[in-house]
């Protein structure tokens, strides 16, 4: 089921950008991150970053 | 720039933008499983899915809430446990079954009103414990209630109901004593952990407690509304009594269903929201020294400002705390322009918001949850606002 991939591909973008929120989170106000956040939060967007490019690719926009 | 969710529901930012020292928020804050729950289970009755007979919440195996529930109560050390929405509803629930009319029920003088009004919806009565100078109930004082209720009443009072911590001073109240007293006089006990379970351990079978009372949204990193009701087996066939009613024209029953739960009790993503933060609170918990110590030095420095008082037990054994600053603060405010407001607009500046807003003279906060950068920076923002107005700051 390609929607199956699709749906899964939201999801996964959704729960990426909440882990960047958590960063958000620990680092208010001033959001200064630590390397290790910073590995964090590059992480968390390149799995954000790939569900888009997977959603954009699996309806050829 | 404001964003809305949608009309005019702002996005609510402070959590992400500001250190957010709120009395009742901090450990409600949700952990990252507890939100990817909310996104993915927000829908009304989405734990139903595979709802199947025998038809109620905590049987349900898919997700596990039925694990859930039982590993629970052995996380509480009781036998048997549900989960309720709030606090209240546990006290509401313990209430409703074992008080009857005009009966007494003993509780601190510094019971959330939630006990009050349980109590009064059971039609009993609330006797209140006493303060020591401390601020902290001890097992004598309920000992003495417990007679006084007696001599005046000429029965013993039906239920004891205790704040391990209680909402206003944060102090710690003598929940093992208390629970000791009220096994000497064969009176059930209700803990309040309102404040306690999901930031620190409770052992409900080491307090001595007949039933464990708390909240998901204050302590159990849970959106709202969310609780916990736990007991032992011998009350489990009271409290969670099964219905019997019988329809007089359909003859229809409910058999399974709990009538203080009212049926099924927390749904959606409350529910899986608690289940998904579980993991977490199981190791938060072993934390909690470290919590107690943030607090502990946060208040060492609050406390170097000339004027401030913390008016919770010291050394502090939570992080719920009362403050005063009647002598620093408000003596500020009693001449600025924006009164009381000066002091929110001084912290709001710095990125701090939780404090009640306008508030310079007796007030709460909560460090739970903030790392260690965050308190040496709201350390040092109270700091700055004091040496702005001219206040003195001991090193």
């Amino acid at each position: 089921m390609a929607n199956e991939r699709a749906v899964k591909q939201l999801f996964e973008g959704l729960f990426a950008l909440t882990d960047l929120r958590m960063i958000f989170r620990e680092t208010a106000p001033t959001h200064d991150f630590s390397e290790e956040q910073k590995k964090r939060a590059k992480e968390a967007l390149d799995r954000a970053r790939k569900a888009v490019a997977d959603l954009e690719e699996e309806f050829n926009l | 720039m404001r964003d809305y969710v949608v009309d005019n529901i702002e996005t609510r930012t402070r959590e992400e933008l500001f250190i957010n020292m709120h009395p009742i928020q901090a450990a409600g804050r949700l952990t990252p499983e507890a939100m990817k729950a909310l996104i993915a289970y927000g829908d009304g009755y989405s734990t139903c899915d595979w709802c199947r007979k025998p038809f109620r919440l905590d049987k349900i195996p898919r997700p596990p809430i039925d694990e859930f529930h039982a590993e629970l109560a052995k996380f509480l050390g009781m036998d048997q446990a549900r989960v309720v929405p709030g606090a209240r509803r546990g006290f509401q629930a313990v209430a409703s079954s074992i008080i009857e009319k005009g009966d007494s029920v003993v509780l601190s003088s510094l019971a959330h009103y939630t006990e009050f009004l349980a109590v009064e919806d059971a039609n009993g009565v609330v006797k209140e414990i006493p303060l020591n100078e401390k601020n902290v109930i001890t097992a004598d004082a309920t000992a003495q209630k417990i007679e006084d209720v007696k001599k005046e009443s000429g029965k013993l009072p039906k239920l004891i109901m205790m704040d391990h911590i209680d909402y206003s001073f944060g102090n710690e109240h003598d929940v093992y004593g208390i629970a000791k007293i009220a096994k000497e006089y064969d009176i059930p006990f209700l803990y309040n952990g309102a404040y306690t379970i999901g930031v620190m351990p409770v052992d409900g079978r080491k307090i001595g407690a007949d039933f464990l009372v708390g909240s998901g949204h204050k302590s159990f990193a849970s959106p709202a509304p969310s609780g916990i009701v736990a007991t032992k087996d011998e009350w489990a066939g009271k409290i969670f009594r099964t219905t019997q009613m019988v329809g007089d024209l359909t003859k229809r029953r409910f058999g399974i269903k709990e009538v203080e739960m009212l049926g099924c009790t927390l749904m959606g993503s409350n529910l899986i929201g608690m289940m998904a933060s579980f993991p977490r609170i199981k190791e938060r918990i072993k934390n909690w020294d470290e919590e107690v110590k943030k607090s502990n030095y946060f208040l060492g420095g609050f406390l170097k400002i000339e004027g401030n008082k913390v008016l919770s037990e010291l050394p502090r054994k939570h992080t719920l705390t009362k403050v005063d600053t009647r002598g620093s603060f408000d003596k500020i405010a009693r001449t600025h322009k924006r009164r009381g407001f000066f002091f929110s607009d001084e912290l709001k500046d710095r990125g701090i918001v939780g404090e009640f807003p306008g508030a310079t003279r007796i007030w709460k906060l909560n460090t739970y949850g903030l790392i260690w950068d965050q308190i040496r920076y709201l350390v040092n923002a109270f700091k700055e606002i004091a040496e702005k107005y001219g206040l003195d700051v001991s090193d």
